[in-house]
């Protein structure tokens, strides 16, 4: 016991980490006292990691640093008061809405608690969509086990649920041709994991593949089992599907502790009332330390790493068939390097950064992360410049110490399983994970109940019309029957307002501008929504009853007008409902 | 499948496509104009400012106004105007340019034109490419959204205002937000002069006693959910950000006016050229692209500063459509216009010497100069020349050139602005 202590403290002090104090709790390693930057919490972190605890706990303070902040919803209130649940899901990224689907195929009341306005807000949504095909996880880690089933399941999951997924594959550039000698065992290591199909391509194949590929390369291998996904309408569909088949989705919903009776979660407290629930499910993200603490089971912290991405302008998207990377070796990150990819839409991504933050919600863009990425990544593929880049982003992921997934029913709450750390492959693994952590929660159910599938349960989500997908028949059919789908709104992506209409009445209804983008594409495309903001604006208010000024960018407070024009200064955001 | 066919099809029914259809019209093509909004007269009917017509009719009027002219004259004529309509495909054809268009009422449904006028217009650059940093919160618009919100709409987008850019819109803006009640903290224009008209400076800003900063930029939006204000730092001469000179400025909103790019997403896949510098379509004077029956005209062609100029190249843009649909145009024989000196950029950039009489030419300084002149000239021979008591890069100058002038055997052009 004694001696992965000593160790730990050896290694702190190695780094020069006096003022850091390391010590056991049940089976994870907590370390205290202070460090002078966010750099030495990150050293310690990792000096601690490794060493045959279950998780690291890393509760260093920084001298002169601000805790990280978190979002709560300006909403109080009783809406949700006194209601049960079978199982409450915290957070309406990928995990939790997938999870919220398959807990869906049984006879239970489910609830998914998010407290952003919409789902797919934070980490799931601030991505470049990548279907990893698993090469890159460890061995014996989590994250291969799910990496691997996760991709394969995405075939299925893409017919069921109707989001576009592209089985593009990557092409992984060496820089050197000193690396091709390291091929052959490449490809064993492939086999050894698990990955589905490995070929290796000399310099002159890459270049046949990739016409557009940088000059630099010295061959490389090809993972043809790489996709990608649009992965806020990998969410959406999730959560849209769940919904059809019984769960409830509430959105402006935080989770601000729980009521515990003898070890057990009875409640779950939130800013709109206490919810009973039999069965906690910790999907929450970048805070998921937090939620576990609220339980008193906070084994593992969460520390928040940036990654920025640029988007191209969609006449680029032809100039590339499939994710394109090269990675620099002898590099030392935490990130897989990033690359190029491609997205159902047309456009090219290319990123992300991998930048260690204390604050977990700022998606903040630097100007030096912008340029890194574009010294780095925009020369694999020679057609690009910096002008092409029309617009560009930043997520956080929510890392662990430990650098894997926790998927696991918690070893002191016999009624609380935790997917935390889940960050890249989380997306390509998220359809493998929520089917284990649906039947963990499932598990905890039948202890005290009986659990019957639901026999309405429709794998199919209902899709409303994407005219894009339409053959020019087709489309006019649906104009004949719906004439607003003929009138186009955002003439860059040709969304019309028909299918703005649908999505604010989908079953997880886009309340904001930035949710109807994040369902139709509507603003998304090179203009950025300078023509088609007004129009949205308009039909959001019409749709929802609601009046212009009322209408948000996102959460609540990101309102887009102040008012109406002649009105006097200072009264200009009160005016009649129309 | 081919649909109605037209002689002539113009797409866009702004300044530029409404000039177009009735040149087009007048020269007697059968011609339709196809709109994607419910009413004609593109982004002038946003623009309540005076300040138009100064040219084409020697009157001030507002943008509504000046369309209106037009649009009246498009109905009087009879001519086809199909509104509320996408151009959802378009192909070049062995004949024929085939039109797929979509609208409520007639669905989904081909035209066919042996010519096609691109009037397409441009759009506003965003505030992602010119490299503003943070979040993305509310609050942060186009000049063009701003005026469109508040004009057409009767919203007020916001009270406390940062404008980066010193560009026309910008500063009508900057006025327009004021009568509004708004409050305009400041313009802020990273260049050492500014972008809009010198009128505009004087009306828009001096007389509301609304600052301009130059050689000043805004480097970061802040807030999560809507603007808290912005950073704004000084550039050196290279517009390079000069270290410690950020300051923070509270607002609730940012309203861009940095650039505007013509729109010619369509044309792409015809494989028409684009030049790099306008970001519009190759053309001569006769506003033919390098593709057989397509005209390029308006700010979808070059950006112009006055929408007279811009009626202006719809009607030869339209004229020439039609004379080509109608089989009356000459075999070009194309000489290119080499910009020299200090030229940022020439329409047309090259010249069809066989259709003979006058041709345009527009230009833009590539920086500000004193007692500038301009020479037209063809191999070693000077042709024409033209003074100015100064030049500006904002300003886009006009030269009448008759190409009668030309002497035999002209193998290029080459105009040369020195200061």
């Amino acid at each position: 016991m004694a001696k992965r202590l000593k160790l730990v403290a050896e290694e702190l002090a190695r780094l020069g980490l006096t003022a850091v104090y390391p010590r056991e709790w049940r089976r994870s390693i907590v370390l205290e006292g202070e460090a002078d930057s966010w750099q030495q919490y990150i050293d310690a972190g990792y000096a601690a990691a490794g060493k045959g605890y279950k998780g690291v706990v890393n509760d260093v303070r920084v001298r002169g640093l601000e805790a990280p902040r978190e979002y709560l919803p300006p909403v109080q209130g009783g809406a949700l008061e006194g209601i049960s649940y079978d199982a409450v899901i915290i957070g309406g990224g990928v995990i939790g809405c997938a999870v919220a689907r398959e807990l869906s195929r049984w006879d239970l009341r489910v609830a998914l608690l998010e407290k952003e306005d919409d789902v797919a807000k934070q980490t799931s949504s601030r991505n470049n969509g990548m279907i990893h095909p698993g090469l890159a996880a460890p061995t014996g880690s989590k994250k291969l086990i799910y990496n691997i089933r996760g991709n394969r399941m995405y075939t299925q999951a893409a017919a069921e649920l109707g989001f576009d997924f592209d089985r593009c594959g990557s092409v992984v550039m060496l820089e050197k041709s000193l690396y091709q000698l390291a091929l052959p065992i490449v490809r064993v290591k492939a086999l050894q994991k698990g990955v589905d199909g490995l070929d290796i391509l000399s310099r002159r194949q890459v270049a046949q593949r990739e016409p557009n590929a940088t000059s630099l390369q010295h061959g490389g291998i090809s993972l043809p089992s790489t996709g990608v996904v649009a992965p806020y309408k990998v969410v959406v569909a999730y959560a849209e599907n769940a919904v059809e088949n019984g769960a409830a989705v509430h959105l402006n919903t935080a989770v601000l502790g729980f009521e515990m009776e003898q070890g057990r979660i009875v409640g779950v407290r939130t800013n709109q009332g206490l919810i009973h629930a039999g069965a906690v499910i910790n999907a929450a993200g970048v805070w998921a330390d937090k939620i576990a603490g609220y339980a008193d089971d906070r084994f593992f912290t969460i520390h928040g790493r940036k990654g920025t991405i640029a988007i191209i302008d969609k006449a680029l998207g032809p100039t590339q068939k499939g994710v394109l990377a090269l990675p620099r070796l002898g590099v030392k990150t935490h990130t897989k390097g990033g690359g190029l990819n491609p997205t159902g839409e047309g456009n090219l991504l290319m990123g992300p950064t991998a930048i260690e933050v204390p604050q977990r919600e700022d998606w903040s863009t630097t100007a030096e992360e912008l340029e890194f990425i574009i010294s780095r990544h925009l020369g694999l593929n020679r057609q690009l410049r910096p002008r092409d880049i029309i617009t560009y982003f930043a997520g956080v992921r929510a890392c662990t110490f430990d650098e894997d997934f926790i998927i696991e029913p918690s070893e002191h709450v016999p009624n609380l399983v935790h997917a935390a750390g889940i960050q890249s492959p989380g997306l390509a693994s998220a359809p493998a994970i929520a089917q284990d952590v649906a039947a963990m929660a499932v598990e905890i159910l039948k202890t005290t109940r009986e659990v019957k599938p639901n026999p309405a349960f429709n794998p199919k989500r209902r899709l409303a019309p994407e005219l894009a997908k339409l053959s020019l028949e087709e489309r006019g059919e649906a104009i004949k029957k719906n004439p607003a789908y003929g009138q186009i709104v955002c003439r860059c992506e040709t969304i019309s307002a028909g299918e703005i209409i649908d999505a604010i009445h989908s079953p997880v209804p886009a309340a904001s501008l930035d949710a109807v983008k994040r369902r139709v594409r509507a603003g998304m495309g090179r203009c950025q929504g300078g023509f088609c903001t007004p129009a949205l604006l308009e039909i959001l208010a019409r749709e929802t009853g609601k009046a212009p000024s009322e209408i948000t960018k996102g959460r609540p407070g990101s309102q887009l007008l102040v008012g109406e024009t002649k009105t006097p200064q200072g009264e200009g955001s009160g005016h009649e409902r129309s | 499948m081919s649909g109605a066919k037209w002689d002539v099809a113009v797409i866009g029914a702004g300044p530029a496509g409404l000039a177009a259809a009735i040149a087009a019209d007048k020269a007697g093509a059968r011609v339709c104009l196809v709109e994607r909004e419910s009413r004609p007269g593109g982004i002038l009917k946003q623009c309540i400012h005076d300040g138009f017509g100064l040219v084409r009719y020697s009157q001030k009027l507002s943008g509504p106004e000046y369309a209106w002219r037009d649009i009246q004259q498009i109905k009087e004529r009879g001519i086809k105007l199909f509104t509320d309509t996408f151009l959802l495909g378009l192909e070049r054809g062995k004949e024929r340019f085939a039109l797929t268009l979509q609208n409520s009422k007639q669905a989904v449904f081909p035209i066919a034109a042996k010519a096609l006028v691109a009037a397409t217009g441009c759009r506003e650059r965003t505030a992602r490419q010119v490299f503003i940093h943070g979040q993305r919160p509310a609050g942060v618009y186009t000049a063009g959204t701003v005026q469109r919100l508040i004009n057409i709409g009767g919203h007020l987008p916001g009270k406390n205002c940062v404008i980066l850019g010193s560009g026309d819109i910008g500063l009508i803006m900057a006025r327009r937000l004021t009568l509004e009640g708004a409050k305009v903290l400041g313009v802020y224009e990273i260049k050492p002069e500014p972008s809009g008209l010198t009128r505009n400076i004087v009306q828009c800003l001096e007389d509301y006693n609304i600052p301009l900063h130059l050689s000043t930029t805004v480097s970061k939006v802040h807030g999560s959910e809507r603007t808290e204000g912005v950073s704004i730092c000084r550039v050196d001469e290279k517009l390079r950000p000069l270290p410690g000179s950020e300051e923070y400025v509270p607002c609730d909103t940012l309203v861009l006016s940095v650039g505007l790019i013509p729109e010619n997403d369509m044309l792409l896949p015809l494989g028409t050229e684009i030049d790099p510098r306008t970001g519009g379509p190759v053309v001569d004077q006769l506003l033919a692209t390098t593709l057989a029956g397509l005209y390029s005209c308006g700010n979808a062609l070059h950006v112009n500063d006055l929408v007279d100029y811009v009626s202006e190249s719809g009607e030869i843009a339209g004229s020439a459509a039609a004379r080509s649909a109608l089989g009356k145009q000459n075999c070009p024989r194309h000489v290119p216009v080499i910009p020299r000196g200090d030229i940022h950029y020439v329409v047309p950039q090259k010249l069809d010497i066989a259709a003979g009489g006058q041709g345009i030419i527009y230009f833009r300084a590539a920086r500000t100069l004193a007692d500038a002149s301009v020479e037209i000239s063809a191999g070693g021979q000077a042709l024409q020349q033209k003074k100015y008591p100064a030049v500006r890069p904002p300003e886009m100058e006009r030269i009448v050139l008759d190409l009668a002038l030309l002497p035999p055997g002209t193998k290029e052009l080459s105009l040369n602005l020195r200061g």
